[in-house]
């Protein structure tokens, strides 16, 4: 836990120091507007962040995130076109399409022991084509925007004094999964899951029980951030959050869970986000074009990576050297 | 405690156990037994059923036949693992069963955490007081916050047993706990199973180092070829007999004195003073053409790591080595371009390419000689494959099959056949008949036989002792990564590098 610790104070010394720079470098940075749009940002992708780093906790990967969103909004948006249905009745029934398709994800990959990736690529790919096929469309058959004007669902992309409601939602359920993961059995369960699964078993752990719920609150997760999403941009179309796994993969990572399962939690991955968020931010107050991001993030994933590797075994040097010499001293006491 | 338990007096009973996977006889009538708060070894050469009888104790497998009580209360033919846990049967594995990122709390009460009584929540520092009372209640040295990963395999099995212990068991068995500690950490070890005996914990400990047999326990049983042999009470203990009783049918086999004999031709390799920090110390040997090295020693004796270090996929500390003279750096390409070849240990792991055909298997390690430009020639790589196949007597001799596809046998002889095809001046092989058939295993002996008459210098590392005693020329025994003893000359038996093995050189018990 040292390790994890030590990394994280490097990480919040960056984010500082980033900022301050920023800070010196534009004028319009260090503005009470711009930070609150930078944490509405970051929370956007941190919420369905938060249910990504449990898949990596038992050693998944989750690449159907971003098509939930899609579909979620699309459902959304056929309510809202076709119904009269409130929005206080159909948006939790929305998000059931999160947890119905973390269920598929977790049949398959529990039921078939199939591979992780190749099973939330297939999901990912059935929701992108299912996402254009219920999209609302106009009388020639082409996808139409649909401008939300519902109050109530529009509510959802609003402030409460300075903060947006998705940033208290973001911090509010980065909060509650910490506290699942660390103080509850069934969150000791996931990292047991990870960390060892034939182990887990003969400790008695329903392994099983454990990768259902990490995709199904990952598919949660996705479709609540669909909801704030389409409500933000007042309006829902068919592509929306598809490629937001690259945000989302990149933040984590940054936040410090490994791909290898058993190690992680929620408070990296808030510091990623944030990290995240910051770089694209201080890339548009800098002047630099947006499309400069992608290869940004792309470049951060690597250095992070070589950095973690270098540090793990450096660590695991400094241990094996401390462990080496408590050996010396014991057995030249056990000699003397 | 309970008069009951005490007039039942064993705490396991086991008779009549028979067990056959598919075929031959694994167990035969195997009667075996334990009371309360007994040491109790199991010994018995490689193959003697040993740990089928744990699997069987522990519901990783079913018998055939026989009866089984613990605690007086019958098991019945379906046992399972879950329900040995249940019982209170608990197995020491080295790692297998401790997630790694968790404190030792953590793992002593994973799915058993102790939580507050309103809401849901494990209370960390309950845990954490719980795990540390149960530390210091046997006077272990390790902290309830300690991270896994942390920890030494010593202090790791520590809290193996700690688990075990808190999950109420009242027989704990050990599979060869000692093979990777080192002589404090195995004092150490030993202390707490004295201490888990006078808790009233059965232990059933199984191991080839014959002093540990000796100064550890109540009774000794000695299996040999899935039979049991005999039940040792601690008076009769004596290691020397127990090696008697392990070989015991084959003992004329085995005092029939096997010839060694000094080879005279050019010295290949010359080792001189080789270390490597944690495998082995201060190695010196050399080896001639035309001549079969055997290396004995017990499983982390340090016998793989030396071929490994020598072969160059491990580097070596200090020492220095010699190759027809001149001084030698070992690495592996350079290796193979010099004419060295390796057959491991672990063939599943290390030595084929499942998936991957004969062809691809065996033109891996020969790409230098059928590449052609930039490409290489299909039409050599198959020529080379067919060569292989005949020199080995591959079955089937279709070089498109998957290596995977093919029976043990015959993936060790692909193994040994990428080989042969190339000027071949030093071979090293590891454990090469490990489970393969009597017929390839003959045939694998004839084929090192040829190289050996070729002039190719072999090294042999093998736990099979009348394989080693019948291949080798001169004979090496390891011990906790040093030479304990050399056989060059005049005649040896298997007692006689068994013995060595286990430190009972020239007969004194240690």
């Amino acid at each position: 836990m040292l390790i994890a610790s030590r990394r994280r104070l490097i990480l919040i010394g960056l984010l500082l120091a980033i900022g301050a720079a920023l800070s010196l470098l534009s004028r319009s940075f260090l503005t009470l507007d711009n930070l609150m749009t930078l944490l509405q940002e970051a929370s956007q992708t941190g919420i369905v962040a938060i249910g990504f780093t449990l898949v990596l906790i038992t050693a998944g990967i989750d690449m159907s995130i971003g098509a939930v969103i899609a579909v979620t909004a699309m459902v959304c948006a056929n309510f809202l076109t076709y119904t009269h249905i409130p929005a206080a009745l159909f948006i939790p029934m929305s998000l059931g399409v999160g947890l119905l398709v973390g269920a598929f994800n977790g049949f398959f990959i529990t039921r078939f022991k199939l591979p992780e990736f190749i099973v939330t690529l297939a999901s990912r790919g059935i929701l992108a084509g299912l996402a254009l096929i219920i999209a609302v469309k106009d009388s020639m058959g082409f996808v139409s925007n649909v401008y939300i004007q519902d109050p109530v669902y529009l509510s959802f992309g609003g402030t409460i004094g300075p903060v947006y409601i998705i940033t208290i939602v973001f911090f509010a359920m980065a909060f509650l999964t910490q506290s699942f993961l660390k103080r509850t059995r069934a969150g000791t369960n996931v990292y047991a899951t990870g960390a060892n699964p034939t182990a887990a078993r003969l400790s008695g752990i329903n392994t099983k029980r454990s990768i259902y719920g990490v995709y199904m609150f990952s598919g949660f997760c996705a479709s609540i951030a669909a909801i704030f999403i389409s409500s933000r941009m007042m309006t829902a179309m068919p592509d929306f959050g598809i490629g937001s796994e690259m945000d989302v993969i990149a933040s984590v990572v940054i936040g410090g869970t490994p791909f290898t399962g058993g190690v992680g939690d929620i408070w990296g991955t808030v510091l990623g986000t944030l990290f995240l968020a910051l770089i694209k931010n201080g890339i548009l107050k800098l002047g630099i074009s947006p499309y400069v991001q992608p290869i940004a993030i792309g470049g951060i994933i690597v250095v992070v990576v070589i950095l973690d590797v270098w540090y793990k075994s450096y660590a695991e040097g400094q241990a094996r050297r401390s462990a080496r010499r408590a050996r010396e001293s014991d057995s030249r006491s056990a000699a003397a | 405690m309970s008069e009951q338990k005490e007039e039942s007096g064993l705490l396991l009973e086991c008779r009549g156990i028979n067990k056959s996977y598919n075929g031959p006889m694994v167990l035969t009538d195997v009667d075996f037994s334990m009371r309360h708060g007994e040491i109790h070894a199991l010994v018995g050469e490689n193959g003697a059923g040993k740990s089928t009888l744990i699997k069987i104790i522990t519901g990783v497998t079913n018998r055939n036949s026989g009866t089984m009580r613990f605690e007086g209360r019958d098991i019945g033919l379906e046992h399972s693992r879950h329900a040995a846990q249940t019982l209170g049967i608990a197995v020491i594995y080295q790692e297998l069963s401790l997630i790694p990122g968790m404190t030792v709390a953590q793992n002593l009460f994973l799915t058993k955490e102790p939580r507050f009584r309103m809401v849901r929540l494990i209370d960390i520092r309950k845990m954490n007081a719980m795990a540390q009372e149960i530390i210091d209640c046997y006077g272990f040295h390790l902290k309830a916050t300690d991270i896994i990963d942390h920890l030494s395999i010593a202090q790791r099995q520590t809290v193996e047993i700690l688990k075990a212990l808190n999950s109420k068991a009242s027989l704990v068995i050990m599979d060869e706990p000692t093979s990777s500690l080192t002589s404090t950490e195995t004092s150490q070890l030993f202390d707490i199973i004295r201490k888990l005996k006078e808790e009233g914990i059965g232990v059933l400990y199984i191991s080839h180092r014959m002093e540990e047999v000796y100064n550890l326990s109540d009774r000794v049983t000695v299996l040999r070829d899935g039979r049991k042999v005999a039940v040792l009470d601690e008076a009769q203990i004596d290691p020397a007999e127990i090696i008697r009783l392990m070989i015991g049918r084959r003992l004329e086999e085995s005092e029939s004195h096997h010839m060694l004999s000094r080879r005279d031709g050019e010295k290949v390799l010359e080792v001189e003073h080789i270390t490597s920090e944690r495998k082995f110390t201060d190695i010196s040997f050399s080896v001639h053409a035309g001549e079969i090295l055997g290396i004995g020693g017990l499983v982390g004796s340090g016998r793989t790591e030396v071929l490994r270090a020598l072969y160059g996929i491990d580097p070596i500390d200090s020492g220095s080595v010699r190759f027809f003279g001149k001084p030698w750096t070992p690495g592996v390409a350079q290796s193979i371009r010099t004419g060295f070849g390796f057959i491991p240990e672990e063939r599943r792991l290390q030595g084929i390419m499942g998936a991957i055909s004969i062809t691809g298997n065996i033109g891996i390690t020969n790409l230098d000689t059928i590449r052609k430009s930039l490409f290489v020639s299909d039409r050599k790589e198959l020529s080379l494959a067919r060569k292989a196949i005949g020199l080995m007597n591959i079955k089937p001799a279709d070089p498109a099959v998957p290596v995977g596809n093919l029976s043990g046998g015959n993936q060790q002889k692909v193994v040994v056949g990428k080989w042969l095809i190339r000027d071949l001046k030093v071979l090293f092989v590891d454990e090469p008949t490990v489970g393969i058939d009597i017929g390839a295993k003959e045939e694998m002996y004839q084929t090192f036989a040829q190289l050996s008459a070729a002039g190719v210098a072999i090294i042999l590392v093998s736990s099979d002792l009348p394989e080693l005693t019948r291949l080798s020329h001169r004979i090496l025994v390891l011990r906790k990564g040093r030479v304990i003893k050399e056989f060059a000359e005049g005649e040896v038996t298997e007692e006689d590098v068994l013995r060595a093995s286990s430190g009972l050189v020239e007969g004194g018990a240690k």
